[in-house]
């Protein structure tokens, strides 16, 4: 399962998608938008994609993630439009025979969404509206 | 010959569009492509990291886009 999406995520139904009877756990990983970003209150937040590259990106990262680490299921959902303090933003689950393994692959999609899907954040404090790029804010 | 080019995030903001269709010579690679809109708007020109897909795949710099290729221009990603 691989979704960008305005609407909020159905956890239960990623958990549902990815768990399977050969399966020992699942390892999930879900981001929330924060009150607060470099020191600076954060009131809501909106996320912009491009759409069909974003989706193409996140199917690539799945299958390196089931090839290096031998998982058996990754989904992935996130989500894109206007959303406030606590909402989420995105949610990953992986299955795997073993724990060592689920971690492993969960910590490299989210390291890799954040390095290659094109998604960005746009952060609106009290006064301004900033443009989070990468590790910066524009 | 024509390409389609799309600007997302503060690109868009900068180029105040979210498409254009430019028109480019034949030949030109994804760098040189991306010389010519800096040269376009000069605010995506100070940036340090203008990123681009072609047909929403990253290619190597010296690829030769091709008539009709859709190519985006973003600064570098936020997400997760």
């Amino acid at each position: 399962m691989i979704r960008v999406q305005r609407e909020d995520v159905d956890i239960d139904a990623v958990l549902e998608a990815v768990k399977s009877m050969k399966s020992g756990c699942v390892v999930s990983f879900l981001g929330t938008v924060r009150d607060v970003s470099e020191g600076r209150g954060v009131q809501r937040m909106s996320i912009e994609v491009y759409e069909e590259m974003a989706v193409k990106q996140l199917s690539i990262i799945r299958d390196e993630a089931l090839e290096l680490f031998g998982v058996h299921e990754v989904a992935v959902v996130h989500r894109y439009g206007n959303l406030e303090v606590g909402d989420n933003i995105v949610y990953i689950g992986v299955s795997a025979g073993h724990r060592e393994e689920a971690f492993q692959a969960c910590r490299y999609v989210i390291d890799e969404l954040k390095e290659r899907v094109p998604l960005w954040k746009k952060e609106y404090t009290a006064d301004e509206e900033v443009w989070v790029e990468g590790d910066r804010r524009e | 010959m024509r390409v389609r080019v799309k600007y997302f995030a503060s690109f868009r903001d900068m180029t105040e569009k979210t498409e254009e269709s430019l028109e480019v010579p034949e030949g030109i690679t994804v760098e040189g492509l991306r010389e010519h809109i800096k040269g376009l708007y000069v605010k995506m020109a100070r940036r340090e990291q203008v990123l681009v897909a072609v047909n929403g795949v990253f290619v190597p710099l010296e690829t030769v886009v091709r008539e009709g290729a859709d190519v985006a221009f973003f600064p570098p990603v936020s997400g997760g």
